[in-house]
C-alpha cells in the first residue's frame, strides 16, 4: 500500500545533454512530495526513472529497500498518473479503473466491485457506464487517478497532472488529491512547476534547477529559509538588500540592520514588510501602490539607498498615502551567500 | 458560372463512370456482342458465368486470397507500425523507408522477383504464392495508414497500459488495435480491394489455380462476349461493397 523511495546518486545524460546530476534524494513511505522546478529542470525525468519509463545513467532507484534501478513499469509497484490523463477512449470508466487488476487476472466482479468503489472515492460513481470523452476534464483527471490507484500502488507518481486544469478547478483537485493522498496513505510523488500548487499539497518540496536538487524541505523551510538564491526567487518575489556583518548586527544600504551578523544577500518576502513589528528598515517614500483585493502591493524608495525599490505587502486599508515617508519594519529575515544569479 | 460549373461536374463523371455503366449495360445484352446497339435485356450471360464451375472457382480463390493476404498484411503491419511507434531505435527512419518502398516498385518488378525467388526456393506458382506476393504489395499500405494514425494520445495511452502490468500482446489487443479500429478498417478494406482487383502477380504466380481477374483474362483471349461484361459487373459489384462498407466503418466514426 505505501513504501519509501530512495534515489540514489542518480545521473541521467540524454547525449550530450545532462539532465540529472548525481541526485539524491529520500521519500518516506506515505509522504507527499512534490518535486518543483522549471521546465527542463530534470523533475520529469527524475519521476520517469521512478516509474521505469526511463533507466538511470547511473545511480539506483530503491523503492520499499528493494533495488527496481532495472525493473520494467509494469512490474513495479508504481503507477501514473499522466498529464493528458491516458485513458483508454473505448472502455467505460469502470473497465478502465478496472484495468489494472484486469491485468493482474483478478475476475470480473471483483475488479467491477473495486473499480466501483474507487469511482466512489472520486464522486463518479454514477458515471461508471459512461465513457471518458462524456466527461469534462475535471472529471476524467478523476478517472486517472482513481485508475491509477485502483491497483493499490506503492508509490503514486503524478506528471503535471493538474496542468491542464483552470485555475478554480485546479485549486479545488489539490485539495480533493490532499485528502485522497491521506485517506489512502499511499507515498505520492508529484509534478509541478507551480509553486503555489507545490505549497498547497506537499508534505516536503523538492526545489530543482538545472538537473540538482537545489532545497529539499517542508513548504515553510523552503519559502520562509530558502537555501539558495534560486529557491528563494523561484518560490516567490523577494527583496534583496546585501549585507555584511558589522559590530553586534550588519551593515547594509539601508544604513545599520538589527539581524544577525553575516554575510550575503539578505531576502525578505513581500509581507513580511511592513509598518510596524520586527527590525528597522529605515525610512523610506511610499511611491506607487496597488490594491490586490487581499493586501496592497506598495513599492517604496529608501531614503537612505534612493536607487533600490522594495516591494511591500500591506494589509487592506492600512497604506500612507503616495510620498508618504513612514518607517519600515522587517520580519522573518533569511540571508544568504550571495552567487552569481 | 454556375452552369459552367455544374456542366463540368457532369462531363467529369461521365468520363469517370462511363465505361463502367456501358459495361454494365452491355452485361444484360440479349446478343453474341457486347456493342451497340442494344437489343433488349436479358439475364442469360449472368445465369451462364453463374454456373460455369471455373469462373466459380477463381470466384471464390479471389475471395480467399484477397480475405487472407488482407489480413496478414494487416497484421504485419500493425505489428510494424506499433513497434516503430513505441521506440525510437537507431536507424528507425531508414526502417520506416524500408517498408514503404516496396509501394515504389511497380507490380511487374515485384513480381518478376517473386517468381525467381520462389523458383529458387522450390514454391510453385499457386494461390499461396499470389498470396504471398499480395501481402508483399499491401504490407506497405497497411503499415503507412496504421502509423500515421499512432499519434501522441495513443502512445500515452499505451504507455498507461504498461503502466498498469499490460503485457505486450494485452497492450496491443486491448488497448492499441480497439484505439486504433478506423484505421485498421481503412487499411484491411483497401487491402483486400487491391488484392482482389490484382492481375500482373496473380498472373505470374498461379498455374492451375488461378484468381478472378486471370480467369476474367483467358475469357477475353477466346473474344468479347456479354458473359465477360457479366463477370466485370459482379467484380465491380463486390469493389462497390467494399467500398460503401469503408465509408460506413470510416466515416460514422469522423464525424462523431
Amino acid at each position: 500500500m505505501t513504501a519509501d523511495v530512495h534515489i540514489k546518486a542518480v545521473e541521467h545524460r540524454f547525449k550530450a545533454f545532462t539532465a540529472l546530476h548525481r541526485v539524491d534524494l529520500q521519500i518516506g513511505a506515505g509522504e507527499f512530495i512534490v518535486l518543483l522546478g522549471p521546465s527542463g529542470c530534470g523533475k520529469t525525468t527524475l519521476l520517469s526513472i521512478i516509474g521505469g519509463f526511463l533507466t538511470p545513467s547511473e545511480g539506483q532507484v530503491l523503492i520499499g529497500g528493494r533495488d527496481m534501478t532495472h525493473v520494467a513499469p509494469k512490474d513495479r509497484p508504481t503507477t501514473t498518473m499522466f498529464q493528458d490523463y491516458a485513458l483508454f477512449p473505448h472502455m467505460s470508466l469502470r473497465d478502465n479503473v478496472g484495468f489494472g487488476l484486469r491485468m493482474r487476472g483478478v475476475g470480473r466482479a471483483a475488479r467491477n466491485a473495486k473499480a466501483l468503489e474507487m469511482l466512489e472515492m472520486v464522486g463518479l460513481a454514477d458515471k461508471a457506464g459512461r465513457r471518458p470523452h462524456e466527461l469534462s476534464g475535471g472529471q476524467r483527471q478523476r478517472v486517472a487517478l482513481a485508475r491509477a490507484l485502483a491497483v493499490e500502488p506503492d508509490v503514486l507518481l503524478l506528471d503535471e497532472p493538474l496542468g491542464a486544469l483552470d485555475l478554480k478547478l485546479r485549486r479545488q483537485m489539490q485539495e480533493e488529491l490532499k485528502a485522497i493522498q491521506r485517506r489512502v496513505g499511499t507515498t505520492f510523488v508529484h509534478v509541478t512547476h507551480d509553486q503555489e500548487e507545490a505549497m498547497a499539497i506537499a508534505d516536503r518540496i523538492v526545489v530543482m534547477n538545472h538537473g540538482r536538487v537545489e532545497h529539499c524541505g517542508s513548504p515553510e523551510e523552503v519559502y520562509l529559509r530558502p537555501r539558495t538564491m534560486f529557491s528563494a526567487d523561484f518560490m516567490g518575489e523577494t527583496n534583496r538588500v546585501p549585507v555584511t556583518p558589522s559590530g553586534g548586527g550588519v551593515s547594509s544600504p539601508l544604513g545599520p540592520l538589527a539581524i544577525a551578523p553575516a554575510e550575503g544577500m539578505l531576502c525578505l518576502r513581500p509581507e513580511n514588510i511592513g509598518l510596524a513589528e520586527g527590525f528597522s528598515l529605515g525610512r523610506a517614500t511610499l511611491v506607487e501602490a496597488a490594491f490586490y483585493g487581499s493586501y496592497h502591493r506598495c513599492h517604496f524608495r529608501p531614503l537612505a539607498a534612493p536607487d533600490m525599490l522594495l516591494t511591500a505587502h500591506l494589509p487592506q486599508g492600512a497604506h500612507p498615502g503616495l510620498g508618504d515617508e513612514v518607517e519600515l519594519f522587517g520580519r522573518n529575515p533569511a540571508v544568504l551567500a550571495s552567487e552569481a544569479a | 458560372m454556375r452552369y459552367l460549373s455544374w456542366a463540368y461536374l457532369l462531363a467529369l463523371f461521365a468520363f469517370i463512370l462511363l465505361p463502367v455503366v456501358t459495361l454494365v449495360i452491355f452485361s444484360f445484352q440479349d446478343g453474341r456482342l457486347p456493342v451497340p446497339p442494344f437489343k433488349g435485356a436479358t439475364l442469360d450471360w449472368y445465369r451462364e458465368i453463374l454456373t460455369d464451375r471455373a469462373l466459380m472457382e477463381a470466384l471464390a480463390n479471389s475471395l480467399i486470397v484477397a480475405l487472407l493476404s488482407a489480413l496478414v498484411a494487416l497484421t504485419l503491419g500493425f505489428l510494424a507500425a506499433s513497434g516503430l511507434a513505441r521506440v525510437a531505435l537507431p536507424g528507425s527512419v531508414v526502417m520506416r523507408g524500408l517498408l514503404i518502398a516496396p509501394m515504389t516498385v511497380s507490380y511487374l518488378i515485384i513480381a518478376l522477383g517473386l517468381l525467381q525467388m520462389f523458383n529458387k526456393v522450390g514454391i510453385r506458382p499457386s494461390l499461396l504464392a499470389t498470396g504471398i506476393g499480395h501481402v508483399v504489395i499491401n504490407l506497405p499500405l497497411c503499415f503507412a495508414i496504421l502509423y500515421a494514425a499512432i499519434g501522441e494520445h495513443q502512445k500515452s495511452a499505451l504507455k498507461a497500459a504498461r503502466d498498469l502490468g499490460a503485457k505486450e500482446w494485452q497492450v496491443l489487443w486491448f488497448v492499441a488495435a480497439p484505439m486504433l479500429t478506423p484505421a485498421l478498417a481503412a487499411a484491411f478494406f483497401l487491402a483486400f480491394t487491391f488484392s482482389w482487383d490484382e492481375f500482373i502477380i496473380a498472373f505470374l504466380l498461379t498455374r492451375f489455380d488461378v484468381t478472378l481477374p486471370v480467369e476474367i483474362w483467358s475469357m477475353l483471349r477466346s473474344g468479347l462476349s456479354p458473359a465477360t461484361n457479366a463477370v466485370g459487373s459482379l467484380v465491380f459489384l463486390v469493389s462497390v461493397i467494399v467500398v460503401v462498407a469503408l465509408e460506413l466503418t470510416l466515416f460514422r466514426k469522423g464525424s462523431k
